[in-house]
């Protein structure tokens, strides 16, 4: 082994007379070129934790934490929120005769209504919402049953769903418009609500059931086959979901924008929680002007059309009026996160000096031995 | 470690990769304690800053693909910067797959959620409209800024504490390279006439290596080039790889002068 390794008189670059075929053509040579990259001389910024690079770092990071921390808990404060559940639970909640009488067959709807008390006049825009717990639209197969193809308004897809949707795919040999069990377990309680004013007499108050499903899925992921005109034709041969009462070209016959598939509701159910506990825009209530609120505070009555069960898997509803700031809904978590992140930011910067101070003299006398 | 002049003149800096410093046990329970914990802020603090959440024009962001996307970004903005934290050497080549990457991933999800690749592919694209409806929410920039910062807090605290009560050789090297600042090595000028290449070449050294035959030659006639024994890093010394030229000529350089 020695001794092929050894042989002064080669020429640089050259490979042994063994490893060459012939020898007398010219050997490509595999040295790499004498260039920064090839050579890994390229200029490079070396960055190391000095205490002058960490320390510093932390108090920002701390300085800035804290600040934004208590203007997004003080937001979150700031936003009005006011929640019903309507379950129909207890005995002697206004709901509880619809909750126990529910059936499939009822042909009359069962109506209920719900008193209460606002403390706070309600500013600027409010969003009227309708909140489900113990409802699980994360489950997996419950999150696959659906047919995108035929929500989008594909003719094929519209008479042959996809299999995804077994076993809300036919109904009874015809197929299902629209199919899979996302769909069919649309929330189709009707909520209403009454202003009591000083006389006693009911005002109603003006929802407004367009804008509430994002744009994007009311004008690209959502359209009816054949345009917005003739849905009843459009929809012909196909049967409505089994649990519906009207079929889906009947959701909203007074608006041909918000009727079949495009219908926000019916939008708005289709795009799936993440959490089992959730909450889904159902109404806006607009704001009237800078000078009255929008809900002033008083009595106020909610009406329900009780047609959603919910009692069989240990659910509950409840509808929750809203306003809404910059960062969303009432959500204190972010700002206490941040106040708590940047605290601890900020100690463990103090805590850091002192063992930079303690443990650097140390460091510097302490050298590499050679 | 690299061919620059540190490498060889201060070869205890192979001495933790051969006391395995580096991969242990010990070092992979700090890893997988380090990934339970990240897995656990990637996961709770989404679902804490979504939890009955909405938009700020009060429609939903609580659905599962805003949240699927929200999670996945704090992931790849927390990998995307512990790579960071672990890179020592920024070249420009380290800047553009670092940068690039974060971008391409963001390039990637607008692509995926466009429109167009909706209507061509509808049920491989069911997430349109995820990515600007979500990423346009100061609500979701901050929940990212804050799982990307809890994750890589203890990361860094822990590195800086230890370089303060326990450096390990690079470490004091690193700072002492920094301290003196020395400017980066010229390369050398080739030698007219070169030794070959056909060292055996390997710069590890885990194997006993030839010290033997090169402290004691067998018998050295002259025009016969040998490495010499210098100082105590004999059993490794020059039988570096090609590449490492640098090494190579400076003990040539010290073999013709003798």
């Amino acid at each position: 082994m020695m001794a092929s390794s050894y042989n002064a008189k080669e020429e640089d670059g050259h490979h042994s007379g063994a490893t060459s075929h012939g020898g007398a053509g010219a050997v490509k040579s595999k040295k790499p070129d004498n260039t920064a990259f090839k050579q890994q001389r390229l200029p490079a910024w070396q960055p190391i934790l000095t205490a002058g690079t960490v320390l510093p770092a932390f108090f920002v990071i701390g300085l800035i934490f804290i600040p934004i921390g208590i203007g997004l808990y003080v937001t979150s404060n700031n936003i009005k929120e006011f929640e019903v559940d309507y379950t129909g639970v207890d005995v002697d909640s206004p709901c509880y005769t619809c909750a126990m009488n529910f059936s499939w067959n009822n042909t009359l709807p069962c109506t209920c209504s719900v008193d209460f008390t606002l403390e706070q006049p309600f500013e600027s825009n409010v969003f009227m919402y309708y909140g489900l717990s113990n409802f699980y639209q994360n489950h997996r197969r419950y999150v696959k049953s659906r047919d995108d193809s035929q929500l989008n308004g594909d003719r094929s897809a519209l008479t042959n769903p996809s299999k995804e949707c077994e076993p809300y795919r036919t109904s009874e040999g015809v197929p299902i418009a629209p199919c899979g069990a996302i769909a069919n377990s649309l929330f189709n309680d009707t909520l209403d609500l009454f202003h009591i004013d000083s006389n006693g007499s009911r005002n109603a108050i003006n929802l407004v059931k367009k804008g509430i499903a994002w744009w994007t899925d009311k004008h690209v992921k959502f359209r009816n086959p054949g345009g917005n005109s003739n849905i009843t034709l459009a929809f012909q041969g196909t049967a409505k979901p089994v649990n519906w009462r009207k079929p889906v070209f009947e959701l909203d016959p007074s608006d041909p924008e918000n009727n079949g598939f495009i219908n926000e509701d019916f939008i708005v159910w289709m795009r799936t929680a993440a959490l089992p506990t959730f909450r889904k825009l159902y109404r806006i209530i607009q704001k009237k002007s800078s000078t009255t609120p929008t809900l002033p505070s008083g009595k106020y009555t909610l009406e329900i059309t009780y047609n959603y069960p919910v009692l069989s898997f240990d659910g509950r509803k409840r509808m929750i009026l809203s306003t809404i700031s910059w960062m969303g809904g009432k959500n204190p978590f972010l700002g206490i996160a941040y106040i708590t992140v940047g605290s601890i930011c900020f100690f463990l910067g103090v805590v850091l000096l002192i063992i930079h101070h303690k443990y650097d003299t140390r460091n510097n006398s302490a050298d590499i031995p050679n | 470690v690299d061919c620059q002049s540190e490498s060889f003149r201060y070869p205890q800096l192979y001495s933790p990769g051969q006391q395995n410093l580096y991969f242990n046990k010990k070092v992979f329970v700090r890893c997988m304690m380090h990934s339970w914990y990240s897995s656990l802020i990637l996961f709770f603090i989404p679902w804490a800053a979504m939890h009955d959440t909405v938009r700020d024009d009060g429609k939903d962001i609580a659905d599962y693909q805003s949240f699927a996307l929200l999670a996945q970004t704090c992931l790849l903005v927390v990998v995307s910067v512990q790579l960071c934290l672990d890179t020592y050497y920024w070249t420009a080549v380290n800047q553009f797959f670092m940068w690039g990457s974060l971008a391409a991933y963001f390039a990637v999800s607008f692509t995926m959620y466009s429109n167009g690749m909706f209507l061509i592919f509808t049920s491989a694209f069911p997430f349109v409209g995820v990515a600007r409806n979500s990423l346009n929410q100061p609500n979701v920039w901050l929940t990212i800024f804050l799982a990307s910062l809890l994750c890589l807090l203890p990361v860094v605290a822990f590195r800086f504490i230890l370089i303060q009560l326990r450096p390990t050789i690079n470490d004091k090297l690193r700072h002492k390279v920094q301290m003196e600042a020395l400017p980066a090595p010229a390369p050398r000028r080739p030698p007219p006439r070169r030794i070959s290449t056909r060292r055996s070449g390997y710069a590890f050294s885990h194997a006993q290596g030839y010290g033997n035959l090169v402290t004691s030659p067998p018998g050295w006639s002259p025009g016969q080039t040998f490495t010499l024994k210098l100082s105590q890093y004999s059993n490794w010394w020059c039988f570096l790889a090609d590449e490492c030229r640098c090494h190579c000529e400076s003990v040539h350089m010290n073999i013709y002068r003798i």
